[in-house]
């Protein structure tokens, strides 16, 4: 199989953004045109004139991914060269969730016909570790620092695939990266789908979060399992598919596999706070039926 | 008084609390974000407001807020993010709003890198959003004037009401220096002669952009010319290195200047006469005073920055085009050498270029 995102590239070891990418582009084919807002992905896969990327491949600024997108997939269509190519927009949880969401609920507004792949790694990492609205509750990041008086951050995650859901999108999926074959089911359905669709992916970051590189995949794997992050595909605003977690762990697994928390087993009051979290997944594994 | 060694952006927000600011509004970009990571530590901790925000939009939109409201506010970007701020700075002007911007450049145009340049000099002192208006711009070339200008800002933005920036670059940001602390700390207070604060006393206050009558905005426009002519009379600052006798002027703010007075140090050694004049104010920009140089010798001026000559087409409308005036720049995130300055130096003592 040809390799669309090529080696060489400056990801850190373990990097997450590199795994995603690779099993979105599996998905998503070669007959693909992808767009990147600022972010690690785009300065470590294009310095130029080097590029990791074997499919066209365009940098748009961090707020408007999704409207780069737009432009592409209306020119294809006026120049009648859609047929079956592939517009994928491939961001991060800040240029998702935070800054780019204008740019994002006008396209699928619209209803463009392309995918838009959120890579979350909870945090704008290419800057230096700051809160995004994907940080989850009681995670220290470098603008919301756990201390004498702090937990870290005190905002519930953002729910992104809900506010996509509500947009009339055709699919909504979350996936991790843990689940490669999932991931790439995922994409390969997002992009086959007609109109504007959504691939969210739970992507743990080595650096960001501070755990060994080689244990991405473990803690990526151990969201899931805790019920944290719930995979499921919504078609036409209807969950439709689950994936069952059995015997769910204890979110303590988790957490303590992350320094982002490690406050959180330090400090007088911990335990409470370990609580809130573990009632965030009990109700994710009610709610969905994990 | 306390002397520590501190990276220029914590000078900044050490200078802002001196500075009674109580609310800070902010977004990641490098080579800012430490500026954001120290205001997120210290301002909760005082009890002052820290929020990040999400997107470099509502950042600036929250400085119109808190702005309004009478509170002493600030924001810090690069030039991306400054891009993005334009269209509230120019209503932080338009409404005649105090408040501190500072502004990291980084090399541009488009995503460009993250090292540093001097290429906001257009988008900064000359506007870069719509309409008739100015900001206050200072030009800090350590980390102490990362501080001590952060503060003159605060102080500079309440007595015009008006937008002040603190404009350095990359190298400024990152580098680290001894700092010597500011001995006098202003209590956040709100000023409730002008504000909308909320409040019974406040009731009758304005704050407006809006004027629909074309002779009330064209009265206001030039009402706020005044207040710019007021500024360019009573606020201009710069240095004068070595400028007694120089027959070669260098002409230089922020990190670039701290090159010069190294070949000025050189080139007296060698017995050319150079000197240096570095604007620390570049809106009111110091253009009586380089015209008043220009006019007294058969000197040479050299206008070192690291853009394509932003600030030199400022020093030619100074002078007046009365005499030459030479540029030395480097591009794209490169720091100017040493050696270049040299050599240009050097090149126009001979005789070689005018």
């Amino acid at each position: 199989m040809k390799h669309l995102l090529v080696s060489g590239h400056r990801g850190c070891a373990g990097c997450c953004d590199a795994m995603a990418t690779k099993f979105t582009l599996m998905g998503a084919g070669e007959d693909c045109i992808v767009v990147s807002p600022t972010g690690c992905l785009e300065v470590m896969t294009t310095p130029f004139p080097e590029t990791s990327w074997n499919v066209p491949w365009i940098h748009s600024l961090f707020e408007n991914a999704a409207a780069v997108a737009s432009g592409i997939e209306a020119a294809l269509k006026a120049m009648g060269k859609k047929g079956n190519t592939k517009v994928v927009a491939i961001g991060g949880d800040g240029a998702t969730m935070d800054i780019g969401l204008q740019a994002i609920s006008g396209a699928f507004e619209r209803g463009h016909d392309f995918t838009y792949v959120c890579i979350d790694n909870e945090a704008y990492m290419n800057t230096g570790v700051q809160r995004s609205s994907g940080t989850p509750f009681n995670a220290s990041t470098t603008t919301s620092p756990a201390g004498k008086v702090s937990f870290g951050n005190q905002r519930p995650k953002k729910n992104m695939p809900a506010i996509i859901a509500a947009h009339g999108s055709p699919y909504v999926a979350t996936t991790s990266l843990a689940y490669g074959k999932d991931m790439i089911a995922k994409v390969k359905k997002a992009t086959e789908t007609p109109g504007p669709t959504y691939v969210h992916c739970h992507a743990p970051c080595t650096t960001g979060w501070g755990f060994d590189t080689s244990k991405t995949v473990e803690v990526a794997r151990m969201a899931v399992k805790t019920g944290l992050w719930p995979l499921f595909e919504m078609e036409n605003g209807e969950i439709t598919k689950v994936r069952k977690i059995g015997t769910p762990s204890p979110v303590e697994d988790y957490l303590k596999m992350q320094s982002r928390f490690k406050h959180l087993f330090s400090k007088e009051g911990g335990a409470e706070e370990i609580a809130k979290i573990q009632a965030i997944a009990d109700k994710n594994i009610e709610q969905y039926g994990l | 008084m306390v002397t520590q060694l501190i990276k220029g952006n914590t000078a900044v927000i050490i200078g802002a609390l001196y500075a009674g600011c109580d609310c800070y509004f902010g977004y990641p970009i490098t080579p800012a974000s430490e500026i954001l990571h120290e205001a997120s530590f210290y301002f909760p901790m005082l009890g002052r407001k820290f929020v990040q925000a999400e997107s470099e939009e509502a950042a600036i939109n929250m400085v119109y807020g808190g702005a309004s409201a009478g509170h002493r506010v600030m924001t810090a970007s690069s030039g991306p993010g400054i891009s993005l701020k334009q269209e509230g700075i120019s209503y932080l002007a338009g409404a005649e709003l105090p408040c501190v911007i500072v502004d990291i450049m980084r090399a541009g145009p488009g995503l460009g890198n993250i090292g540093p340049e001097q290429a906001d000099y257009n988008q900064i002192v000359k506007g870069g959003g719509h309409g008739n208006y100015k900001n206050i711009v200072l030009a800090p070339n350590s980390v102490q004037e990362m501080c001590d200008l952060t503060i003159k800002a605060f102080e500079l933005s309440f007595k015009y009401r008006n937008p002040a920036v603190v404009l350095a670059d990359g190298v400024l940001g990152q580098m680290v220096e001894p700092l010597k602390f500011p001995t006098n700390a202003v209590q956040p207070q709100v000023d409730t002669s002008w504000a909308v604060a909320a409040t019974s006393q406040t009731r009758q206050n304005l704050i407006t952009s809006i004027f629909l009558d074309f002779e009330q905005l064209e009265d206001f426009n030039n009402r706020l010319q005044k207040k710019y002519e007021l500024i360019e009379h009573q606020e201009v600052a710069y240095e004068k290195y070595m400028m007694e006798d120089a027959d070669i002027i260098l002409v230089s703010y922020g990190i670039s200047s701290r090159i010069c007075r190294s070949a000025v140090e050189q080139a007296r050694n060698k017995g050319i006469k150079v000197g240096l004049f570095r604007p620390i104010t570049l809106f009111p920009f110091p253009a009586k005073e380089l015209f008043k140089l220009a006019q007294t010798g058969d000197s040479t001026f050299i206008c070192v920055e690291m853009s394509n000559g932003q600030m030199r087409e400022d020093v030619l409308l100074a002078t007046r085009c009365m005499r030459p005036v030479e540029l030395v720049n480097r591009l794209g995130g490169n720091l100017i050498t040493f050696d270049q300055v040299m050599q240009k130096i050097e090149e126009i003592a001979k005789g070689g270029s005018t």
